[in-house]
C-alpha cells in the first residue's frame, strides 16, 4: 500500500510484496467482517419479507378455501334447496311434497359425499329438515355465524372432525333465498368436505412457496452482490484516502505525517540496540530553478530529485517530502560514519548534473543530521536539530553536518535571539571590543578590529557566534552593521583625537553587501564622521556564501572607489574560489588561525602561510594573521612575510581604551 | 333518516354562517321531515293509539315501490319510506308486512291488517270491498326482453302471445279486458302470484311479455341489475289511475287520519323528496284523496 521506491531491487520487491499482501489481507478481514454485517442486516428484512409474505398466503388460502365452500352451498341452496321449497313458510314446516322434493334434490349430494351432513333451519333455529331425519343438533342460534346468515350473509367456517380425510369440513351457514323477490325464508347449514380442496390449496401453496423462497433468495443475493461491491468500493476509497493523507501528490513520497509516523517507529523500533539516524535534506538552488524556469521545471527537479534518493537509498531507508524543497530521510541501523558515508552516496547521486527544459544544471544539497538515540528520542526534537545542522551547514561550507549538541544554535532560539536583539539595539546593550593588529615591520599597533558584544541583561557578556547567525537570518544584520559602524568610526573619532592613528575594520556580512543601501550608507557614515576612508576596512567573512555573487562585486568595487580597504577574513576555511579573488581590489588578506596555530610543527600549513603570503603580495595586497598567541609563532610569521598579525599574544579584544600601547608589550 | 337529519343539520349551520339574518326560515325551508301530530294522533282508532302500531300488508316484488334488501327480510322502497313518513306524523309505528297481493284487500277487510301499501291502484270496482286514501298517480306499461324479440309495441300486439301478470292486479284486469280485440289469436294469460314471479317468466323466455305500473316497469328497464334484460315497449301509459291505500271500510277514523297525515306529508315536501330518492316524481299528486278512482 505504501510504496516508497520503486527500484527494481529484488529483496526491496519480496519486502514490499510481502507487505502489500498482509496489508491486503488485513483490508479483505476488515472487508468481510463488513460485508458479513450488511449479509446479516439484509437477512433480516428478507426473512421478515419473506416470513409476512408466508402468513399471507397461508391466510389467503384458507380464505379462499372457505369462499369456495361458500361459493358451493350458494350454489347448492339456490339451485337445488330454494326450488324444492317452492312457496313454503318454514315457520310452519314443510309439506310432505316439500320434503319429498328436498329429499331428491338432495339425496345424490348426500349418497356421493359432496354433501356430508345439511339440516334447513327456519329463523328461529328449528331444524325443519335434515339429512338423516333428525331434528336436533345444529349451531346454536346465538352463534353468530347462524346470526349473520339470519341477516343475509353467508359464512363459512373450517371445524375438526377426527373422521373426516385431513380431519377438517367446511361449515356453511347459508341463507335461503326461496323466491324470485329475494325474500329469505331460512338457514341452510351445509357440511361440506374439505380435503379436495386442501389438497389443490396445498398444492397451489407449495408452488407459491418455491416462487417465494426462489424470488427472495435471488432478492437476498442481489442485495449481497450490491452490499459486496459497495464495501469493496468503499474499502478502495478507504485505501486511497489513507494513502492520498500519507503521500505527497507530486513525488508520491510520504508526506511530512507520514514521515513522522515512520520515524516514530523507527525510534522505537531500534532493535539490538542499533540507532538511526534523521537527516533533513535541503536543495539549495530550488527556488533558483523555481523562479527562472518555472514552476513546472521546479516540479520536474523535485521528482527527478525523489528518483535519484530511490536510487541511492538503501531499501531499509525511507525518503519522505515534508514541503518546498524540503526532505527527510529516516536511516535506521546506522552510526555516525556509514551515515555520512551513504550520505555522500546520497549527495554524489543528487548533484550529478540534470538537464531541465533543456537547461544543464547541478543541484546543491544540504544535509542536517541528527542520530537517534544519541541526539534524543522524540520525532520533534531530532527533526529541529537536524534542522539546526541542516543551516549550520548551510552557513558553513559543509554539506552534511552532524548535529553536535545544544551549543549549536538552531532556528527556533535564533527567533527569540532576534527578537531580544532587536531590544538589544534599541536599548543600547551591545558593546564594541578591538582587538589590535600589529606590524610585524615595527611591533606597533596599525590598527583594531571592531568585534561585536553583547551585555545581555540575563546571559552576561555574549560573544557574537550566539547571536550573529541569527541576525544574519533575518534583516537584523543590517541595523546591526550600521550600529557597528557608527559606533566604531564614533570610537575612532575618540582615539584620533586621543593621538592614535589606528585604522578601524568592522566585519561585513555577505548580505549587507548585496543590499543596495549599503553603500550610501557607508558614504553618508564616512562624511558624518569625517574620517580618511583609508582608516575604514571592511572585513568579508569568506566562509559566508554570497548568493549574488555580481551585486556583491558591485559594492567591494564601489566601497574600493571611495577608498575604504576590502579584506577577506579567516581566509582559507571557506570556498572563495580564486577566480572570485580576481577583479576584487583587495587590500588585506587574514589568514585563519587554524592554519597559524600549528604553524610551527606543520610543514602543511607552513607551506600554505608561505603561498598565501606570496599570493597576497601577488594580488598587491597585505597579508595579516590571526590568532598568533606565542613570540615563535609570532616570529615565524613575520619571518615569513607576513605584513601584520593578530592574536592573544598581543591582547584580547577590550574596550579601546584598554587597547594596549605595543612599546609597553615589549 | 339520521343521516339526512344530521345534513340538515350541517347544512343549517353553513347556512348560519353565511346569512346570520334568517337562520329559521333557512332551517325550515330545507328540514321538510313532518313533526308529530297529536291532533291527528287522536283521530286514530283506539285500538290503534293502544298498541302504536299500523300494520300493512305489501309483497315485496315492485322495485322501486318495495322490494327485499340484499338480506332478503328488509323491505325497502317508496312505500316503506312514505309508511315511515306517516307513521312519524301520527306517532304510531306502521310495519310492512309480507302478504300475497291477490288476498291482500279481503285481508284488510276482515281486519287482518290495517291496510295494503303495495302499489294497489283505486278502482271502482276495489272500492266496494275498501276505502283508498290515494298518494300516487301511475299507468300500466308494457314490458318485453331487451331488443323486444316479439316486436312488441302496444297492447294489441300482444295478441297471439304468453303474457304474465301478477294475480289480482288492475294489470291481470286490463289484460282480461284487452282478450276480446284479439279475436281468433287470443292472449295466453299467465298469472302469478308475486310480480317477480311474472318477470322471471319473461326473463327466461316463457312470456313474451309482463304488464306493470309505469314506475316499476321503466326501474326495470334503467336499473343497471336488469336493464340487460327488460325494456319498456313503449313509453306510452294505458289507463292511468293513482294508488291507493286501501282501509277497511267503516273504519272512518284511520282512513280520515292517514288522509290528513299524507296531507301534511305532501305539504311539508317530503313527499317530493321521497319521490325523487327513488326516481319516481313523474307520479307526485298534489293532495290525498279518498276513494278516488277515475269512472271510466
Amino acid at each position: 500500500m505504501l510504496t516508497d521506491f520503486s527500484q527494481p531491487n529484488r529483496n526491496h520487491v519480496d519486502r514490499r510484496s510481502v507487505r502489500r499482501r498482509r496489508s491486503a489481507r488485513r483490508e479483505t478481514r476488515s472487508g468481510s467482517r463488513l460485508f458479513a454485517t450488511y449479509a446479516v442486516a439484509s437477512l433480516l428484512p428478507v426473512g421478515a419479507l419473506g416470513l409476512l409474505l408466508l402468513s399471507g398466503t397461508r391466510d389467503d388460502a384458507t380464505k379462499q378455501g372457505q369462499d369456495q365452500g361458500k361459493a358451493q352451498a350458494a350454489v347448492i341452496a339456490e339451485m337445488a334447496i330454494a326450488p324444492a321449497l317452492d312457496d313454503a313458510d318454514l315457520t310452519r314446516g314443510v309439506t310432505a311434497g316439500q320434503r319429498d322434493s328436498l329429499a331428491k334434490a338432495t339425496d345424490l349430494a348426500l349418497y356421493h359425499g359432496s354433501v356430508l351432513r345439511m339440516r334447513l333451519r327456519n329463523f328461529n333455529g328449528q331444524v325443519i329438515f335434515s339429512d338423516d331425519g333428525s331434528t336436533s343438533g345444529g349451531v346454536p342460534v346465538g352463534d353468530p355465524a347462524f346470526q349473520s346468515a339470519s341477516n343475509g350473509t353467508a359464512t363459512a367456517t373450517l371445524v375438526k372432525d377426527p373422521e373426516a380425510p385431513g380431519g377438517q369440513i367446511i361449515r356453511v351457514l347459508q341463507p335461503i333465498f326461496a323466491r324470485a323477490s329475494g325474500e329469505a325464508i331460512g338457514v341452510l347449514e351445509l357440511y361440506l368436505p374439505y380435503d379436495k380442496i386442501a389438497a389443490r390449496l396445498h398444492e397451489q401453496m407449495t408452488v407459491t412457496y418455491r416462487r417465494l423462497g426462489i424470488g427472495l433468495g435471488l432478492l437476498y443475493l442481489a442485495m449481497g452482490l450490491i452490499s459486496w461491491s459497495t464495501t469493496r468500493s468503499l474499502r478502495r476509497y478507504a485505501a486511497r484516502q489513507e494513502h492520498e493523507a500519507l503521500h505527497d501528490g507530486l513525488t508520491g513520497l510520504p508526506n511530512r505525517e507520514a514521515f513522522r509516523q515512520r520515524a516514530s517507529a523507527a525510534v522505537a523500533d531500534r532493535r539490538d540496540g542499533a540507532g538511526g539516524a534523521v537527516v533533513v535534506v535541503d536543495l539549495n538552488r530550488f527556488k533558483e530553478v523555481n523562479d527562472t524556469l518555472g514552476h513546472h521545471a521546479g516540479d520536474e527537479l523535485l521528482r527527478v530529485i525523489t528518483a535519484r534518493l530511490r536510487t541511492a537509498l538503501r531499501t531499509e531507508d525511507t525518503a519522505a517530502r515534508l514541503g518546498g524543497d524540503e526532505f527527510a530521510l529516516i536511516l535506521p541501523g546506522l552510526d555516525t560514519p556509514d551515515v555520512r558515508a551513504l550520505l555522500e552516496r546520497v549527495r554524489a547521486e543528487l548533484t550529478r548534473e540534470m538537464v531541465l527544459d533543456g537547461v544543464p544544471l547541478t543541484i546543491e544539497a544540504s544535509f542536517g543530521v541528527a542520530l537517534y538515540p544519541a541526539h534524543g528520542e522524540d520525532v520533534e526534537q531530532l527533526l529541529r536539530h537536524a534542522d539546526a545542522a541542516m543551516y549550520q551547514g548551510k552557513r558553513g561550507a559543509a554539506d552534511i553536518v552532524v548535529y553536535a549538541g545544544e551549543r549549536m544554535a538552531h532556528p527556533t532560539q535564533w527567533l527569540v535571539v532576534q527578537a531580544e536583539l532587536r531590544h538589544a539595539l534599541e536599548r543600547d546593550e551591545l558593546v564594541l571590543y578591538y582587538q589590535p593588529k600589529i606590524r610585524l615591520a615595527d611591533g606597533a599597533v596599525c590598527g583594531v578590529e571592531a568585534l561585536v558584544r553583547w551585555q545581555h541583561p540575563e546571559r552576561g557578556l555574549l560573544p557574537p557566534s550566539e547571536f550573529l547567525p541569527a541576525a544574519e537570518q533575518s534583516g537584523l544584520i543590517e541595523p546591526l552593521t550600521t550600529w557597528v559602524l557608527r559606533r566604531a568610526l564614533a570610537d575612532q573619532r575618540e582615539w584620533t583625537a586621543a593621538g592614535r592613528d589606528w585604522t578601524v575594520s568592522v566585519n561585513v556580512s555577505a548580505r549587507n553587501l548585496e543590499s543596495a543601501e549599503f553603500c550610501p550608507l557607508v558614504v553618508g557614515l564616512i562624511e558624518e564622521f569625517g574620517v580618511a576612508p583609508g582608516r575604514l576596512t571592511m572585513e568579508i567573512t569568506e566562509t559566508a556564501a554570497v548568493v549574488d555573487v555580481e551585486i556583491a562585486r558591485q559594492a567591494l568595487r564601489a566601497l574600493s572607489a571611495l577608498g575604504v580597504g576590502l579584506s577577506i577574513d579567516d581566509f582559507g576555511t571557506g570556498y572563495t574560489s580564486l577566480a572570485r579573488l580576481r577583479g576584487v581590489p583587495l587590500t588585506e588578506l587574514k589568514i585563519d588561525r587554524t592554519f597559524v596555530d600549528g604553524v610551527l610543527a606543520d610543514p602543511e600549513n607552513q607551506a600554505i602561510v608561505r603561498s598565501v603570503v606570496t599570493l597576497a603580495h601577488g594580488l598587491g595586497c597585505r597579508v595579516t594573521a590571526e590568532g598568533v598567541e606565542t613570540a615563535e609563532v609570532a616570529a615565524w610569521i613575520a619571518e615569513s612575510g607576513c605584513d601584520e598579525a593578530q592574536g592573544y599574544l598581543y591582547s584580547r579584544p577590550v574596550p579601546w581604551t584598554d587597547v594596549p600601547m605595543m612599546e609597553e608589550v615589549r | 333518516m339520521k343521516a339526512l337529519a344530521l345534513s340538515l343539520v350541517a347544512v343549517a349551520l353553513v347556512a348560519g354562517c353565511g346569512s346570520p339574518s334568517s337562520p329559521a326560515a333557512t332551517a325550515q325551508a330545507v328540514d321538510n321531515s313532518v313533526p308529530f301530530d297529536q291532533a291527528l294522533h287522536d283521530k286514530l282508532p283506539p285500538s290503534v293509539r293502544n298498541t302504536g302500531t299500523l300494520r300493512f300488508v305489501t309483497d315485496a316484488s315492485y322495485p322501486p315501490m318495495e322490494q327485499f334488501a340484499p338480506d332478503g327480510r328488509t323491505i325497502v322502497g317508496f312505500e316503506p319510506d312514505l309508511a315511515d313518513a306517516l307513521g312519524r306524523v301520527l306517532g304510531v309505528k306502521i310495519q310492512m308486512v309480507t302478504g300475497p297481493f291477490q288476498t291482500a284487500l279481503d285481508r284488510v277487510a276482515d281486519g287482518t291488517y290495517d291496510g295494503v301499501l303495495s302499489a294497489v291502484t283505486d278502482t271502482e270496482e276495489r272500492e266496494k270491498k275498501t276505502d283508498f286514501v290515494d298518494y300516487f298517480s301511475a299507468g300500466t306499461s308494457i314490458i318485453v326482453q331487451r331488443g323486444n324479440p316479439s316486436a312488441i309495441a302496444e297492447l294489441t300486439n300482444l295478441c297471439g302471445h304468453v303474457v304474465a301478470a301478477e294475480q289480482g292486479t288492475v294489470q291481470a284486469d286490463l289484460l282480461h279486458r284487452s282478450q276480446s280485440g284479439c279475436g281468433d289469436r287470443p292472449m295466453q294469460i299467465n298469472q302469478y302470484k308475486t310480480n317477480a314471479d311474472a318477470l322471471l317468466q319473461l326473463r327466461t323466455g316463457r312470456a313474451a311479455a309482463v304488464l306493470n305500473d309505469y314506475p316499476a316497469a321503466s326501474y326495470l328497464a334503467e336499473d343497471s341489475r336488469t336493464s340487460n334484460y327488460y325494456q319498456l315497449a313503449s313509453g306510452a301509459q294505458y289507463e292511468p289511475g293513482l294508488f291507493g291505500i286501501p282501509v277497511a271500510k267503516g273504519n272512518t277514523q284511520l282512513r280520515d287520519a292517514l288522509k290528513g297525515a299524507l296531507d301534511k306529508v305532501i305539504a311539508s315536501g317530503q313527499y317530493a323528496d321521497l319521490l325523487t330518492r327513488w326516481g319516481v316524481s313523474d307520479g307526485a299528486v298534489k293532495n290525498a284523496t279518498v276513494n278516488g278512482a277515475l269512472t271510466d
